[in-house]
């Protein structure tokens, strides 16, 4: 796939741009699939370290555990305790993982999937994105659950957009 | 681009070469004006990065696919005039 070399001289060997797989390979790295993809992945891992962060801090009530049934963790054994910690923290860290993941690959795809029927590019994409995740994650409500997650998120991405937006300071 | 006909293996007249070299003025001209309208339509002026986004890059393959197909049709529109009023030769497009 690689002809190194065979490029523009000084260019960085075995990367030729004009090689038509390398343009396939930018190129589909730059589709709708393949940036839902990574959002879904990144929103995956920043889930799991968030989940692992918060699990540290939810022992304040002895029965809160997971399959102790009435015994307040401080009373069991040591690497007991250690092992009612670690498996509180992996199933909580597990499900925060999921849900970022999810969240991430769906405004990432829903976002991306307007920008390319809209063919633009401008705020708009990441309000109506944001708009329909908030609505699908809080379906479950109901009608009026959904419009006010709508609400929140679509102000949520416009609040992140119009930020990453601004124009750089020059020196 | 192409050396025309001085030592080639074919002789070709002048009218063959001045046809071909209109032809090129042409395209050249389509392809600036092509470029010019494009990508003031498509690309936003702000410059935040150097590559394109997506929605630019979409905006840019329906201009340029809409163009193309717009000078097809009035080209065979003219020829079909130009054929109709007799003109003719090698004023093709």
């Amino acid at each position: 796939m690689n002809f190194p070399g065979a490029g523009t001289p000084g260019a960085n060997p075995g990367f030729n741009p004009n090689d038509p797989n390398v343009k396939w390979l930018t190129n589909a790295m730059e589709s709708c699939y393949a940036k839902t993809a990574m959002s879904g992945v990144a929103g995956f891992g920043l889930g799991g370290l968030f989940g692992m962060f918060m699990a540290s801090m939810a022992y304040d009530t002895p029965y809160h555990t997971a399959g102790a049934t009435n015994t307040p963790v401080s009373s069991l054994p040591w690497k007991q305790q250690l092992k009612v910690g670690f498996k509180d923290m992996g199933s909580r860290s597990w499900s925060t993982a999921k849900n970022f993941g999810m969240v991430g690959a769906l405004f990432s795809g829903i976002e991306c999937g307007i920008e390319g029927l809209r063919a633009k590019n401008d705020m708009g994409n990441g309000v109506a994105a944001g708009c329909l995740t908030g609505a699908i994650l809080a379906r479950n409500g109901g009608p009026q659950a959904a419009a006010v997650g709508c609400a929140g998120f679509a102000a949520f991405s416009a609040a992140i957009d119009a930020w990453m937006r601004m124009p750089k300071e020059e020196d | 681009m192409s050396l025309f006909g001085f030592g080639a293996r074919q002789p070709t007249s002048a009218e063959k070469i001045a046809s071909v070299e209109n032809e090129l003025k042409v395209i050249a001209e389509m392809h600036t004006r092509m470029v010019k309208i494009c990508s003031l339509k498509c690309i936003d002026k702000t410059y935040r990065e150097g590559e394109l986004s997506k929605g630019e890059a979409v905006c840019l393959d329906r201009c340029s696919a809409k163009f193309f197909e717009a000078h097809s049709k009035i080209s065979d529109q003219l020829q079909q005039q130009t054929a109709a009023q007799g003109g003719g030769g090698f004023g093709g497009m």
